[in-house]
């Protein structure tokens, strides 16, 4: 489980578990602004999803995957290994989702594994769902058309390109290429966790939500409106909304410092 | 710093910029757009208000989300990103399929500052990559019905030499390609014991179709073997390659075979039933009648004995109509007149049936009924052929003509003999029947297209 999901544990052994949750795209690489600031006084817990960065590759069972309850289940598999009690689990995205289903499992089974959430840049759903209300802020079909941009993303023939961009030789394309290592994902993966994410409604799950939370929200949020932010002030129990002025959907990378302090100050340890 | 020709290079470098054959943004870490060159503008149609946008906005839905959660965090991670195949959302016409690069410009305290971005119109590689995308799945799906397939499926080239084979050939062989890769086919699969099955059957081949033979193979399986040469377009190819495929019918060679045996021992059981027949009367006719009743006896086996050996292969008229005559009673009562006609199996046995049904009708209660009477069978092709007729098979013309027997009315209602004579002969042999009651003697005329011999 521990070299399956990649899970890299550091920080001070004696704190509280703080478990980051990459989304959709990346790998864990993305909190490498935000886990420093809490590796003094906690259990800082870093892992790749299965199927994405440095997980194993063929863990990923396309079936069982088709459902991101796996993947909440691997992340409760990884907190049992680790023998977690009252951990943080701060979520991006899909990531985000995932602990929302992970707590709701939790609080089934009374471990008491996971004692609240940090939900950064969440959406319960992506897609509009106009009878409901619901302004997810896409329609289905762009989500469909991401899921074959995907495929178009990864048939080879760009490889043979010369440097495209000033400001980089060839030598410095090969040799980014060959250390490149962020966010690798393989890309029949890639296209079936977009799926996944980005095909499926969890509205319900969020409304359930058995464990307290914060939302962080950016202000300017390419694919979360406000909109969302405002129904999951409303709707999902528990929960405090804290937004963020920050443009784009990562806010731990675009305005890390924010970020910790919300986080920080949410955990009352300012 | 103006130059030789008096040209600010400065402005030079600007222009270049500007129109160059690609797309080139630059954006602030958050997105937002701070310079678009005039080829980018123009793509994304006429001058687009930029101000105060986020260069993402210009991506289709999908580009959006995929630049928030893949580029983005690319772009900080690693600084850069590398033909992306995206697509740019045009105010007044379909989506621009493009790749898109960026490379992230760093402050000296390592922050980054800006992220440039160059833009390459992809639609026609995009098209062409459409068009491999779907020839992929065509051929992935052929290829996987030639892996299940149970045949032995196998490419060669002109001289015979194996090009490719399938699991079914290694199942087969139990060999794998590469233990046979050019290698004759004639060699590595044996025939019939047949050294040059393969050179002899593309002798054989007749410039269209394909080449079929039954076979056996050296380890005593029937195959079904055909040979058709591959057409495909190839101008670097100079000679033809074949697809040779071996259907084992092993199971259905041994039916037929076990079926031959079955009927060799029916013909045998019947002549012994007929022997058993003239045993049993010899022993209860009176001796006056006996020969003439083994006589017929006789008669009637050899005909069944003629029939039956050509069974196979068909039977000619002539034949056909000297059994009828052994019915009738005799050459004397029944002459035939016709050139040579061959039947097929099918031809002679419908028509033999339908002229025992004539044979019987007469004896009963025509002309045959009486000493005197006697059948006239005559047959010929029809000669007047139109040259639109000249396309249809050729057609012979049977005429039955009875004579010297009891005056003829016509029938109040049809017998079952003639009934059965029409429906037969119409759906069997296509044949046009005709009954004719003269009071001179019944006749019948049957017209169908025989067997053309080669």
């Amino acid at each position: 489980m521990i070299e399956r999901n990649n899970v890299v544990v550091s920080g001070s052994p004696q704190g509280r578990t703080v478990v980051f949750v990459h989304g959709f795209g990346c790998d864990q690489s993305m909190w490498r602004d935000v886990t420093p600031a809490f590796e003094a006084d906690h259990r800082v817990v870093l892992y790749d999803l299965t199927g994405m960065g440095q997980s194993d590759l063929s863990a990923y069972d396309v079936a069982r995957y088709d459902r991101l309850d796996a993947h909440a289940e691997d992340l409760l598999a990884i907190l049992t290994e680790i023998d977690a009690h009252n951990a943080v689990v701060v979520g991006h995205s899909v990531g985000a989702t995932i602990a929302v289903l992970a707590a709701n499992e939790v609080m089934t089974e009374g471990t008491g594994r996971i004692g609240e959430l940090i939900l950064v840049s969440p959406s319960p759903c992506f897609y509009t769902d106009e009878e409901a209300g619901y302004a997810g802020g896409f329609a289905r079909r762009d989500l469909e058309d991401l899921v074959k941009m995907l495929e178009d993303n990864h048939l080879g023939w760009s490889m043979q390109l010369a440097p495209t961009i000033a400001g980089q030789s060839a030598d410095e394309v090969q040799a980014d290429r060959l250390t490149q290592s962020f966010c690798r994902t393989d890309p029949g993966i890639a296209q079936h966790f977009g799926r996944v994410t980005f095909l499926g409604d969890h509205r319900a799950d969020f409304e359930h939500l058995a464990a307290p939370s914060l939302v962080l929200h950016c202000d300017a949020d390419a694919l979360v409106p406000m909109t969302v932010a405002e129904w999951m002030r409303d709707r999902v129990p528990g929960t405090r909304v804290h937004v963020l002025n920050a443009t784009g959907h990562c806010p731990h990378m675009t305005v890390p410092a924010d970020v910790v302090a919300a986080m920080r100050d949410h955990l009352g340890e300012v | 710093m103006p130059d030789a020709g008096g040209v600010d290079r400065r402005e030079v470098l600007v222009q270049l910029i500007d129109d160059a054959p690609c797309g080139i943004v630059s954006t602030d870490p958050d997105g937002r757009i701070q310079y678009l060159n005039s080829t980018l503008r123009k793509w994304l149609g006429g001058s687009p208000e930029v101000e105060l946008k986020r260069f993402p906005d210009f991506l289709t839905g999908a580009g959006q989300l995929f630049y928030e959660t893949h580029m983005a965090p690319m772009m900080r991670l690693q600084g850069f990103i590398r033909e992306i195949s995206c697509a740019l959302d045009r105010r007044d016409a379909e989506p621009l399929p493009v790749l898109l690069s960026g490379v992230v410009r760093r402050n000296e305290a390592g922050e980054p500052t800006r992220f440039d971005y160059t833009i390459f119109d992809a639609s026609e590689r995009h098209a062409y990559e459409e068009e491999l995308r779907v020839a992929r799945r065509n051929a992935d799906e052929l290829a996987a019905i030639i892996r299940s397939s149970p045949n032995a499926i196998v490419r060669v080239d002109a001289g015979g030499r194996i090009g490719s084979w399938n699991a079914g050939a290694e199942r087969l062989t139990g060999q794998g390609l590469a233990s046979v890769l050019n290698k004759p086919i004639q060699d590595v699969i044996r025939l019939d014991a047949r050294s040059a099955w393969f050179d002899e059957a593309i002798r054989d081949y007749a410039g269209s179709g394909e080449v079929v033979f039954e076979a056996q193979s050296a380890l005593g399986l029937d195959f079904e073997v055909t040979l058709t040469p591959i057409n495909e377009y190839n101008p670097t190819q100079t000679s033809v390659n074949w697809s040779v495929v071996l259907r084992d019918i092993t199971q259905r060679k041994r039916a037929e075979r076990h079926l031959n045996v079955m009927v060799g021992e029916m013909k045998h059981r019947v002549n012994n039933t007929l022997a058993v027949v003239s045993g049993i009367a010899r022993q209860s006719l009176p001796k006056e009648h006996t020969p003439r009743f083994i006589a017929r006896l006789r008669a009637l086996a050899q005909a069944h004995e003629a029939l039956a050996q050509s069974g196979s292969s068909g039977a000619e008229l002539r034949q056909v109509l000297e059994f009828s005559a052994q019915e009738a009673g005799g050459a004397e009562r029944f002459a035939v007149h016709g050139p040579d006609i061959w039947l097929s199996p099918q031809q002679s046995a419908s028509l033999s049936m339908a002229f025992h049904e004539l044979v019987t009708n007469g004896l009963k209660y025509g002309a045959l009924s009486v000493p005197e009477g006697r059948v006239d069978v005559t047959y010929e092709w029809e000669d007047a052929m139109t040259s639109q007729e000249a396309d249809t098979a050729r057609r012979l013309a049977i005429t039955w003509v009875e004579s010297g027997g009891p005056p003829v009315a016509q029938p109040t209602r049809q017998g079952f003999g003639t009934k059965m004579i029409g429906t037969v002969l119409a759906a069997e042999l296509d044949a046009e029947v005709t009954f004719d009651y003269r009071s001179t003697g019944f006749r019948c005329e049957i017209v169908f297209a025989p067997l053309t011999p080669d």
